[in-house]
């Protein structure tokens, strides 16, 4: 067994790894993930002794200290006990031998067998690889990338190893020849244990049972693998998965802002955190165990920052809302979608205090909201449907962007101004005294959007209600609309409660979905998952006007029909 | 390429240099003003000759028919090995070159495998040690060492060991009249080539050791030496069978272009240490204005660097696989 404890690497003066405990049985497989330049090749080439820096700590194989033996030692463990695929398949095998004398070397670095044994193991070793026996006469340039690839394998599993280290390894193929050459990988990785190094994670999930994501040189986060895909609880992993481009993500790619620094302290991705507090840029935090997973961050993982349990609303005698439960977390977008009449407008209202709830309860940051106080307003914001209706025609921009800052006395006058400009600017409008002093009359229908987006975010709130923010907008100003709001997310980790109608808009923008039905919410979870596979017919039927139908019109008898 | 053999074509282009340098070869004399006979042979030569002799002269020639026949009259000369008649040494030119060329073989391609031996061997261990000790004092004092004219370096050498310590013999391949045999004659043979062959050591190692060096510095950072090590490797297997054996074929063709230079520095230094070679006997084909003689001597020297030429493109494919489905 692999057991690695407090490994530290450095290079010179800079720490590439920090902290690194993993531990790896046999027939466990574990996936390394992490941005280029997070450690993950320096963590490889350090349990493999290939590493040119100073480490300490402990990496314990089969009963030993590898940091402490011998470099003689090192090299009789390396290719017989533990063994590494490489990434650069371009470059990875010598150009002047032929592809049968780099096995013959690889098995020959151990044992002496005799010359007959020696040609029946390599030709074992191709079939077993998938090329046929005659390649092993070919060079290595006469190979495709993908046949090289497997002749690397060979040469790892040449001595069958019980530590199979795989490092990016299909990087650098064709999406076709990696789908053969997974299986391969499945083959090799059986039965040992195995260390996968990746960005890829779609590779990621289809090899390993375990993942630890890597940053700055520290695991951040560590679980099941496909935990960690599906519900990452690290913003780092999030912001991860969310820049990573897959077939069945429905949300437009967003990255995660500013870059990685190495040696910091305190938290190594805090600077880049939309929910760092003081104590993250001092104390490192541990890495703890949290749900069945494992997870380095002061605040334990992602804050959930509206919850709402049980929430009940009538007029009179008719049911506007019924036990609403939903939870909303930090730089999340929820999509409410529904048909009109289902009670959307009338949660959003609710959550704004702009109604009052007949039960239930509604927490912020994990405290119950009661009566809405002026913090509350800086810390939720709402834009509305229609833009014109929601900013008064008697203040200039500057004035409505300023109003939300005049109420919350916050600053001088100077200071508002500032603040205005700055985040006029933010939602990529012309900040000049002319622009400054129109009137709202004076304005397309995206400007006077924008001017309302600038006001809610004017206080730099951490949720922003949304209510149909571009139902009132022709399509390619709808388009510049939610581009602006994602990228504000990705900026700010803006959390956002977006309102629709619009299924096919809620599938690009939304990370979870909630689908309203007569005031009760149908089905709730993560919008490619609702989208792809709809569990409730009501969603069903919705997601079917939108993609399904041929000629693309609801059929209003659809909805109507059986429910 | 359907075989593992170079291509035709490499072979014919060395077969069109040739050609070339035998139309030269044949046509320079016969360009000169005056007569060809006295292009080819000179004044003093001419002087002793007699008229019987120069008819028969103008009859090998054919001097007395069109330049056609004269063309098959000089290329059947060629192929019987007959480059003329020496007047100094009263003997056929090939003859007399034949009677030095295997001294200066032995210089030449002793200096040349034992400097590219000791220079791959240095730059592939000063690469593996970049910017420590070894690797600093070797580069400096062999770029130092390679500055020197070859000539010069004998001259050193000679003074030093020859002359103030008397370890080596001074002058000659063997010691005249001594009449040694078996192992004492080899050594006498040792004693007297060690001076010369260090001297063209001394330099040549240099140029080997820095392209060994730099080209082995960037192999070893190649990806496939990491998978070398990483199926366990001795360091020794890294050093020679991979980051070695890659950084042969720059040296190979370095030392093949080099060899038409080391040539001519073999030849000072045949003059240098009085060495019984080729150069020896150019020298004194030029004091004596033995044109037929200089003549045979440079002719055998551009077929020399041809076929080692040819040699080394030959090798190089053998080396470089790669190379081989270039051509």
């Amino acid at each position: 067994m692999l057991r690695i404890r407090n490994l530290c690497v450095s290079f010179g003066k800079s720490e590439i790894l920090q902290g690194i405990n993993l531990d790896l049985m046999p027939g466990d497989s574990i996936s390394v993930v992490g941005e280029s330049g997070a450690g993950k090749t320096t963590l490889a080439l350090a349990i493999m002794g290939l590493f040119s820096g100073s480490a300490s700590g402990e990496i314990s194989f089969l009963g030993r200290d590898l940091l402490d033996i011998s470099e003689q030692e090192y090299r009789k463990i390396r290719g017989q006990d533990m063994a590494m695929v490489f990434q650069n398949v371009e470059d990875a095998l010598d150009p002047v031998y032929r592809i049968e004398d780099l096995i013959k070397e690889a098995i020959l670095c151990h044992s002496r067998p005799e010359k007959k044994a020696l040609d029946e193991r390599v030709s074992g070793l191709l079939t077993s690889v998938g090329l046929s026996r005659n390649k092993g006469r070919s060079y290595p340039y006469q190979l495709s990338g993908g046949e090289r690839q497997r002749v690397l394998i060979a040469m790892a599993l040449a001595n069958d190893p019980d530590l199979l280290i795989l490092d990016e390894p299909t990087a650098s193929l064709d999406p076709l020849t990696k789908a053969n050459i997974i299986k391969l990988f499945a083959f090799a990785m059986s039965g040992r244990m195995s260390l996968l190094i990746t960005h890829d994670i779609s590779l990621a999930s289809a090899l390993t049972n375990q993942m630890a994501v890597l940053y700055a040189g520290r695991i951040i986060e560590q679980g099941k693998t496909e935990k960690l895909v599906k519900d990452p609880r690290h913003p780092y992993t999030r912001g991860l998965l969310r820049s990573f481009l897959k077939l069945n993500a429905t949300k437009d790619l967003q990255g995660i802002p500013g870059r990685m620094t190495l040696g910091l302290a305190g938290c190594p991705f805090h600077q880049r955190c939309t929910q760092h507090i003081e104590i993250c840029e001092r104390i490192v935090p541990e890495l703890v165990r949290l749900n069945g997973s494992l997870i380095a961050c002061h605040r334990g993982g992602i804050l959930p920052l509206l919850q709402i349990k049980g929430l009940s609303k009538r007029f009179d005698s008719f049911i506007a809302l019924q036990d609403i439960n939903l939870t909303l977390y930090e730089g999340e977008t929820m999509a409410i979608v529904g048909e009109s009449g289902s009670g959307k407008t009338t949660l959003s209202k609710i959550i704004m205090g702009l109604y009052e709830e007949d039960s239930g309860e509604i927490r912020l940051e994990g405290r119950e909201v009661g009566i809405r106080s002026l913090e509350f307003y800086r810390k939720v914001q709402m834009i509305f449907q229609n833009p014109k209706e929601s900013i008064s025609h008697r203040v200039s921009v500057l004035d409505a962007v300023m109003e939300p800052l005049v109420v919350q006395r916050m600053g001088c006058e100077e200071d508002r101004r500032k603040r205005a400009i700055n985040v006029i600017e933010h939602v990529e409008l012309p900040f000049d005294d002319d622009f400054l002093s129109r009137y709202p009359h004076q304005l397309s229908g995206g400007e006077v959007q924008r001017v309302a987006i600038a006001r809610a975010l004017a206080l730099g709130p951490k949720l922003l209600v949304a209510d149909e923010p571009t139902s009132a907008l022709d399509p390619s100003v709808q388009a510049k609309i939610l581009k602006l709001l994602m990228n504000l997310q990705e900026m700010m980790g803006l959390t956002m409660l977006f309102v629709t109608h619009d299924i096919a808009l809620a599938r690009k923008v939304s990370d979870h979905m909630a689908v309203m039905q007569k005031g009760q919410i149908v089905e709730i979870g993560a919008t490619n998952e609702v989208l792809s596979n709809p569990m409730h017919p009501y969603t069903r039927k919705l997601v079917e006007c939108v993609f399904g139908s041929e000629n693309g019109i609801c059929d209003q008898r659809i909805l109507n029909d059986g429910i | 390429m359907k075989n593992d053999l170079p291509g035709r074509g490499l072979i014919l282009n060395y077969v069109a240099a040739l050609a070339a340098i035998f139309s030269l070869n044949f046509a320079l004399p016969r360009l000169m003003p005056g007569d060809p006979l006295h292009a080819i042979y000179g004044d003093e030569a001419l002087v002793s000759m007699t008229a019987e002799m120069e008819a028969h002269l103008i009859k090998q020639f054919a001097l007395d028919r069109t330049w056609t026949d004269q063309l098959a009259a000089y290329l059947m000369g060629l192929l019987h090995g007959d480059l003329g008649f020496s007047y100094y040494y009263k003997d056929q030119v090939s003859a007399v070159i034949m009677g030095a060329l295997p001294w200066t073989l032995l210089l030449t391609l002793l200096a040349l495998a034992i400097a590219t031996v000791i220079g791959v061997i240095m730059g592939i261990e000063a690469a593996s040690r970049r910017g420590r000790l070894l690797d600093r004092g070797l580069t400096a004092s062999l770029m130092f060492l390679s500055g020197f004219p070859m000539f010069f370096m004998g001259i050193l050498l000679l003074l030093i060991f020859g002359v103030s310590l008397g370890w080596a013999p001074l002058f000659g391949a063997i010691t005249p009249y001594s009449g040694l045999e078996g192992l004492d004659y080899l050594k006498d043979l040792c004693s007297h080539l060690a001076l010369p062959v260090a001297a063209l050591v001394l330099v040549l190692v240099g140029d080997t050791f820095l392209i060994t060096r730099s080209t082995a510095i960037s192999i070893l950072a190649e990806s496939f030496i990491m998978t070398a090590r990483a199926i366990g490797c001795s360091e020794f297997k890294v050093k020679y069978a991979h980051s070695g054996r890659n950084s042969l074929l720059p040296v190979v063709t370095e030392t093949g272009m080099r060899i038409p230079h080391l040539l001519i520095q073999t030849l000072f230094i045949e003059i240098v240490f009085s060495y019984p070679g080729v150069g020896s006997l150019l020298n004194t084909a030029l004091n004596s204005r033995d044109y037929p003689l200089l003549q045979g001597i440079l002719l055998l020297l551009t077929v020399l660097v041809l076929t080692v030429n040819l040699f080394v493109d030959l090798l190089y494919s053998k080396l470089d696989p790669r190379v081989r489905y270039a051509h």
